[in-house]
């Protein structure tokens, strides 16, 4: 298991992240301190390479029904808990790296552990 | 069935044989009053007066040629066949003829098993109107014709009732009062319409359709104005070639419209029909849609699945006019990209200038494709009894 110290708790508010190259490779990593949890994103999407992390945040789109139907109901729930890609928009579930509009596609996650003031990625290798 | 006439060839180096057994299902099979005073007896007082005072007001075919019905049939065709329309005179592009002449021409010479009664494309017209009343009025009087000169005499016609898309509440009427009749299996609404087919003003009609298990099947035409061709998004063409060459616009906007406002997820048993509008169409919206969805989806998250799934689950394309590729070979890879085994339905457009016959209109098909698109897809929209 090999560990990287990203940066200092302190650089990385809520709501906001540091990109870190390199980071196994050219494209490096996104750390999100997402409502206080931290996440690693590998800087990589898995549709077209592109960078992923320095997209927008944005949250959960739902609708139980068509707006034309009575008592549908809209919602946007989880905002800052999903990235998307800035090169053509495909969002991403920031926990888990699920792709949110391809079930087969999923980006690499990393563990973040805080060790004191240290912001720290684990990986295998 | 044997081979009839001279050896039809449809592009070189096609050796398409007909498939003994195999079963027919045309889905478009125009028939056609040659006079609207043969509407008169199924109109009320008022609006046969208006009929009789005013006309049809139809328009949409300002440059259709003389020639659009198929010069072989009108020779054919003899005054006694056509007793309603003796002395009557009229439009010359008008071509009409009585049961026995669509069983002798077409039903028994394909074998044609099924046959949807779809109307006069002229006729659909009444879609764009300026009268939404007159136009229920007119669909009325049609089906009511229809019913009275072709149906209930031979078990293989079928009726794709004619509803009015500009006044929906009178096209949900006019839906419950014939969806009783075991001939009536599908809805017909032309595609010439004043907004897409998803729009909400419309939804009363596909709630109807649903609740009776009835598909919707419609073909290009109708909308317009008397003297003008369908609109395109960039204006009116100019001949009646590049009014066909738009019709791939209308029907991809209106399976877009069905798709993106979720009709398919407010009525997941509806089935939608586009016919006469070509094929390739389909394609470029499925994939095309397909990534754009994966773009573009938190605008309409009620799209639910890939729109792609939506469309081959619930939207089906008409067979005719059947594209002539440069090579047989691409024949089969627009099957294939088209899920031609799921979308699919035969067509022929009897007796039009442009029809396709059903044994040179695809090269050598699987006998499962061949059932597919010849039978099944139909049969399984079709309310058949």
């Amino acid at each position: 298991m090999a560990r990287v110290v990203v940066g200092k708790v302190s650089e990385i508010p809520p709501g906001e992240r540091k990109i870190i190259v390199p980071f196994r490779g050219k494209a490096g990593v996104g750390v999100f301190n997402v409502a206080g949890t931290f996440y690693a994103v590998r800087n990589i999407c898995p549709h077209k390479r592109g960078p992923l992390c320095t997209g927008e945040l944005s949250g959960r789109f739902a609708a139980d029904a068509p707006p034309s139907t009575e008592g549908a109901r809209l919602s946007v729930d989880g905002l800052g808990e999903v990235l998307r890609c800035p090169w053509h928009q495909w969002t991403f579930d920031i926990a888990t790296g699920q792709c949110r509009v391809d079930a087969t596609l999923r980006v690499a996650t990393y563990p973040v552990k805080i060790d004191g003031d240290d912001v720290v990625v684990e990986y295998d290798g | 069935m044997s081979q009839l006439g001279a050896t039809p060839v449809t592009a070189p180096g096609w050796t398409a044989k007909p498939k003994n057994g195999m079963a027919i299902v045309d889905c478009d099979v125009h028939h056609n009053f040659r006079n609207p005073t043969q509407l008169l007896p199924y109109l009320s007082k008022f609006y046969q007066e208006h009929l009789l005072d005013q006309g049809l007001h139809l328009g949409g075919y300002p440059n259709i040629p003389i020639r659009s019905n198929r010069v072989d049939l009108k020779g054919r065709l003899k005054m006694e066949e056509r007793p309603e329309d003796k002395d009557t005179g009229g439009d010359p592009r008008d071509f009409n003829f009585t049961l026995e002449f669509l069983q002798t021409e077409h039903l028994d010479r394909w074998h044609v098993d099924v046959a949807l009664l779809t109307g006069p494309p002229p006729f659909y017209g009444y879609s764009g109107l300026p009268d939404p009343d007159w136009a229920a009025a007119l669909c009325r009087a049609f089906n009511d014709w229809t019913i009275a000169h072709w149906l209930e005499r031979d078990a293989r016609v079928f009726n794709a009732i004619l509803v009015s898309p500009s006044d929906p509440p009178q096209a949900v009427e006019e839906i419950n009062r014939l969806a009783a009749r075991k001939d009536t299996v599908a809805v017909m609404v032309p595609m010439g319409t004043s907004r897409p087919f998803g729009n909400r003003f419309y939804h009363p009609i596909w709630a109807a359709c649903e609740e009776h298990g009835l598909p919707v099947v419609s073909h290009i035409g109708g909308g317009g104005g008397a003297t003008r061709t369908t609109p395109t998004p960039v204006g009116h063409p100019t001949y009646y070639m590049e009014t066909r060459m738009s019709r791939p616009y209308v029907a991809s906007t209106h399976a877009t419209s069905l798709i993106c406002e979720g009709v398919f997820e407010k009525f997941p048993n509806l089935k939608f029909a586009l016919i006469e509008a070509q094929q390739l169409w389909a394609v470029s919206v499925m994939w095309h849609l397909d990534t754009d969805w994966k773009a573009l989806r938190d605008q309409t998250p009620w799209v639910k699945r890939l729109p792609s799934e939506y469309f081959r689950e619930h939207i089906r394309i008409g067979s005719q006019p059947m594209h002539e590729p440069e090579r047989p070979e691409q024949m089969y890879q627009m099957l294939d990209m088209l899920h031609a085994d799921e979308t699919l339905i035969f067509c022929s457009d009897f007796p039009h200038f442009d029809w396709n016959d059903p044994v040179t209109v695809f090269p050598k098909l699987s006998d499962d494709l061949h059932h597919r698109i010849f039978a099944q897809n139909a049969l399984d929209i079709l309310r058949m009894p």
